[in-house]
Order: structure tokens, then sequence, then C-alpha cells
């Protein structure tokens, strides 16, 4: 579970270096994508965005737009050191990578093979399936102490009242610079009651702090 | 404005509850009846008689292997595992002997409350009992087993082909379960306004969900902020429900009419008075006779202070259903007989005072949001509507 595989596009749609600009961005429009890998031989030789073809043109409005696109090939625009991923990388790992680099996709390669593609939309999707927002649930937000088996305080709690877990995430209250330590954790949890009001009162009485709901 | 009135109930329809001290409780429903009929108002209006619902019935919207689910759960069967994948035996739903039964009653009876109006035996029925909103296809799910709006709706569907429902759901939670239930389908509008689910169960009910394939623009969501009072939430209702009927046309309207996002309420974090429960059932009774001949069926749903908001909301409800004056104030019998049970003070008057319940202090910026988000609804949904 969250693998780059889990979440990544299959079928890819992949330009020549010999395509033309033109032509690879009536694809982007025509198939409403931003980001194509460019092929040589089934070998990933670079990536190109459809911000690339349009800033590589004549500005929109200009005469020679139409005729710059089609003499254009992407062989002549394209990022030809392409950052990738692979489907065994985490999720997490993918998305640092492309927040670090400030890109939007990373191609995703296996045994020297494209094998898929992975874009920011697919992160955004797989965090709204790791916090089960189509699963029927209430939110918790819960403060857990830094130390070991407070979460499973927490989680205890739930299972006493024969509450579901949907989801657990659980994380630093802020971001926090490297080698800073936390003083303490938010735990948000999707709980599968429409009535979180007793777990709220167990996990106050058990000392710990509860964020949302609020209580009356 | 006129018309016969229905009301559907029978002291076995108590019977689905869950017990001890969870929070929903039939208790309510005595309450609501002992009410109405303190202040007169169950005068001249017999308890019609019905039929549980059938498996066939059930399996319209349910799967059989969930009905069977249900009954050996009923019996004291199942392996606690199994029930618990059917969402039976959990906090919410605990098994409860004879709950198939239970609520094969309730589903029955919505059933026949809906009939008794096709057939024209009645304008406007009622029945407290249904509003289970959130039972899916094959889970129990935040107190409701099975769903007698969706087995109503379906049933109805199969019985006056080409028939047009429109569901209209004020209960403080999301009408998830018939959301889903009709979700492709262009003949069956839902409109649901509850608080958003960032926070509140089922979490779902975004304004975003509007349907999918054919029935893409026919699922209507209007999702209110924390806190939300009566004036904005029914300036929320002004501004779609009546638009999105219009558009629509229906034959019939079903309103869910939970009452839990009063102030009062336990569970939910909005803040309406028995103003908002007294306003939405008398424009759902004018929008049924300008747009469907009057075809009107009002349930219950959710209400978790059953002694200081459900019996007057609901009763306030019956009158509107029954074009009877609402009295001003809770009759001195009722309070005598139900005061010393109450763990808290009776209110003495039918309606809220406002002074009483004082708007949060950001409520500019709440009903700012709360227009926005309707805006936003009707530029996408009305177009759709045909």
């Amino acid at each position: 579970m969250l693998l780059v595989r889990d979440s990544m596009t299959r079928e890819v749609i992949t330009l020549s270096p010999q395509t033309t600009a033109a032509e690879a961005l009536g694809l982007c429009r025509e198939r409403r994508i931003r980001h194509l890998p460019v092929v040589e031989g089934g070998r990933l030789v670079g990536v190109v965005s459809d911000r690339d073809l349009r800033s590589a043109a004549p500005a929109l409005g200009d005469p020679g737009r139409a005729s710059a696109l089609e003499r254009i090939r992407i062989s002549e625009v394209m990022t030809s050191e392409v950052v990738t991923a692979s489907p065994d990388d985490p999720i997490d790992e993918a998305a640092n990578r492309m927040r670090e680099r400030r890109i939007g996709c990373l191609p995703v390669v296996e045994s020297g093979e494209l094998a898929g593609i992975i874009t920011s939309s697919d992160v955004m999707e797989a965090l709204v399936h790791l916090v089960g927002a189509h699963e029927p649930g209430s939110r918790l937000e819960v403060v857990i102490p830094d130390r070991p088996g407070t979460l499973a305080g927490v989680a205890g709690i739930f299972g006493i009242l024969g509450i579901n877990i949907v989801s657990a995430v659980a994380g630093p209250r802020r971001e926090l610079s490297p080698g800073e330590s936390s003083e303490g954790r938010v735990a948000v949890f999707r709980v599968d009651t429409i009535d979180p009001s007793e777990a709220v009162d167990l996990l106050g009485r058990a000392g710990y702090s509860v964020l949302w709901p609020p209580q009356t | 404005m006129s018309g016969s009135a229905a009301i559907v109930h029978d002291l076995e329809l108590e019977a689905y509850g869950f017990g001890g001290d969870h929070p929903f409780n039939p208790l309510r429903i005595r309450l609501t009846l002992e009410l109405c009929e303190a202040l007169g108002l169950l005068e001249g209006y017999p308890f019609v008689a019905w039929e549980p619902a059938t498996d066939e019935d059930l399996t319209t919207v349910h799967t059989l292997a969930y009905v069977r689910m249900v009954q050996q759960a009923s019996r004291g069967g199942g392996e606690l595992w199994d029930l618990m994948h059917y969402g039976l035996g959990t906090g919410d739903n605990p098994i409860f002997p004879e709950m198939h039964q239970a609520c094969a009653r309730v589903v029955g009876a919505v059933l026949e409350t809906c009939r008794r109006v096709m057939r024209g035996e009645a304008d406007h029925a009622m029945c407290f009992s249904g509003g289970l909103h959130h039972a899916m296809r094959s889970k129990a799910s935040g107190f409701c087993v099975y769903n007698d709006a969706g087995v109503a709706i379906a049933r109805l569907k199969e019985e006056y082909p080409g028939l047009r429902v429109a569901y209209v759901d004020t209960d403080a939670h999301h009408g998830d379960g018939v959301q889903w239930m009709f979700y492709d389908d262009p003949e069956v509008l839902t409109v649901s306004m509850h608080e958003s689910g960032r926070y509140l169960f089922p979490g779902t009910g975004g304004a975003e969900e509007r349907g999918r394939n054919g029935g893409i623009g026919y699922s209507v969501n209007v999702p209110l902020e924390p806190y939300t009072d009566d004036g904005s939430w029914i300036s929320c209702f002004e501004a779609v429900v009546p638009e999105v009927l219009r558009a629509f046309e229906p034959d019939l309207i079903l309103s869910q009419n939970g009452c839990d996002g009063h102030v009062l309420d336990p569970l939910t974090h909005l803040a309406a008075t028995t103003r908002l429960y007294e306003h939405v059932p008398s424009r759902i009774h004018e929008l049924a006779h300008e747009l469907c001949e009057g075809r009107w069926v009002a349930t219950g749903g959710g209400g978790y202070d059953i002694w200081r908001v459900v019996p007057r909301a609901w009763t306030t409800l019956w009158a509107a259903v029954s074009h009877q004056e609402l009295p001003e104030r809770v009759p001195e019998d009722w309070l005598a007989a139900r005061g010393g049970d109450s763990p808290v003070q009776l209110p003495r008057l039918m309606r809220d005072d406002p002074a009483d319940y004082p708007s949060a202090e950001r409520i500019a910026e709440i009903a700012d949001r709360n227009s926005r988000t309707t805006e936003q609804v009707l530029e996408k949904v009305l177009p759709l509507i045909r």
C-alpha cells in the first residue's frame, strides 16, 4: 500500500523525439494531460510538459506561432535529464521528490523500461483514499503524547466501545525543522460511528486532549 | 391550502431501538405522540394499519446476503466478525432481538405511507418512525439497519413506471444511504442539507457530489458550516429547495425531517431552533401543492434531544402535514405526566424564544460561507436538471 505502483497511471501516452510541438500540444488538449514522456526504442529519453511546449514558440497571437509549433521537434524542447520513480518507491518519497524539484510528474521506470507515470493529482487522490474520505465516519483529532503506547491507548478506547477505525493518520502538530523534536503529535481518526461522544468522554478521562469535536 | 392527511403508526414500531442508554431511543416517538394527543392533534386521525416489508421489498435496494445476515443476527446467530462486516454488532448498531422484524415493520410502514398518498387516499401522510437514511445496500450504518425511503422509492418506481420522486432531507447528517442508492437515477432527485462532513458523520455530502452517469445533477448537497443558525439555514433552504424542485417537477415529495440540527442536540454542531422545524414542513407543504397536487410523505429521522426538542419539532411537523394550527403552549397534562421522567427542564412553549439562543460570534462569516456554497451548488446543478 502507498507505493508508486498503486497510484500510477499505466497506460501512458508517449511521444517520440521527432514528434512536432503542434502535435504534442494537440494530444495534451485532447487527452487533458499536462506531462508526456518521450520514448525512443522502448527507452525513456526525456519528458516534456505543455508549458515547455507553449513557451518554446512565439507568444500567443504572434503570427509566427503556428508555423513555429509545426517546425519545433520534441527533441529540441524536452528535458533529457529525467527525474524518475520506481514502482516500489513509497508514494511519500515520490511526492517529496516532485516537491523539491518543483515538478508535476515522475515517469515510472522498471528494468530500464517505462512502466507508467505518476503526477501530483495521483498523489492527491492517494491522500483522499488514505484518510478514507469516501467511507462513512466521524472525524476526531486527538493530541498524542510523544511516547510509546499512546496511540495504542487511543485505539484501545475505540476498540472497547466497538467503534471501527476507518483511517488513522498521526504526525507532528506543526512542521518541524530537521533535528527538532516534537512536543506532541496529533492523530486524526476517521471512526465509523455517528456518535463519538462516549469515545471523546473516555479519551478525556484517560488524559488525552481532544481537539475536535468540541466538548460540551 | 388543504387536503386530507394520514398517520401510520402502532406500538410495535416503537420496538425499533437499540436499548440501554443508546442515543437512538424510541421513547422520543412515544413522547411525540403523547404531546400530539395532549394537544388534540390526533383526533380524527386513526392510525393506519399495514404489513411489514417482505424480503422482496427489502432486496429492491439491499443485498439478499445482508438481509439474511440481519435475520440471523435477529435470532442471536452469526459470528461477530461476519456481523461486523455488515455493520452489525458495532457501538452504533448493536444487535437486539427481533431487529429484522422491527426494522422490516418500519420499512413496511413508510411504504404504506407512500402508497396511501399515491393511491389518492390522503394528500399528505406521515410516519414518525421512518427516516433511516444511513442504511447502505449491504451495511447497517449510523443507527439505520434498513433504508425505508430507499425501499419505498424503489417499490413505487416499479408500481408507477416513470414516477419522479423528490427526496428532501433536512437531517443534520448527510442522507448518504438514500443518495448512493439513486446516485445514477435521473428520476429520483435527492436533496440533502446537513452539517458539513468535514468533521461530522458520515463525512460525505460535499457540494461536489452531484450524481453520476445519467443521474448527474440529480443529487444535490448543501453542506452547512458548524454553528449555522435558523436565519442562514432558512435562507439556504429558500435559495435551493424551491428552485431545484421546480426544475425537477416531481410527482411525489418524500421528506426526511430529522431534527438533530437543533442547538440542543448532543450529536451535532448546528444551532437551529424550532423556527427551522416549523419553516421547513410549511414550505415543503406549499411546494407539494404547487408541484405535485399535494402529494407529500413526511418521515422522522435523527433527533437526540428526546425531551426538549423531538416532541415539539415533530408535533409541529404533524400539524403541518394535517393542516392544524400549532398551539402556543405545551399542555400542562403532558408536562405533568412526563416532567418527572425528564432529566432536563421541559420547555413550556411550543416555539423556542430566539433570545434564549444567541448566535455564534462568527455568525456573519458562517452565513457568508453558506450562501457561497448555495450559489455554487445552484450554478452547477440547475442546468443539469430537466
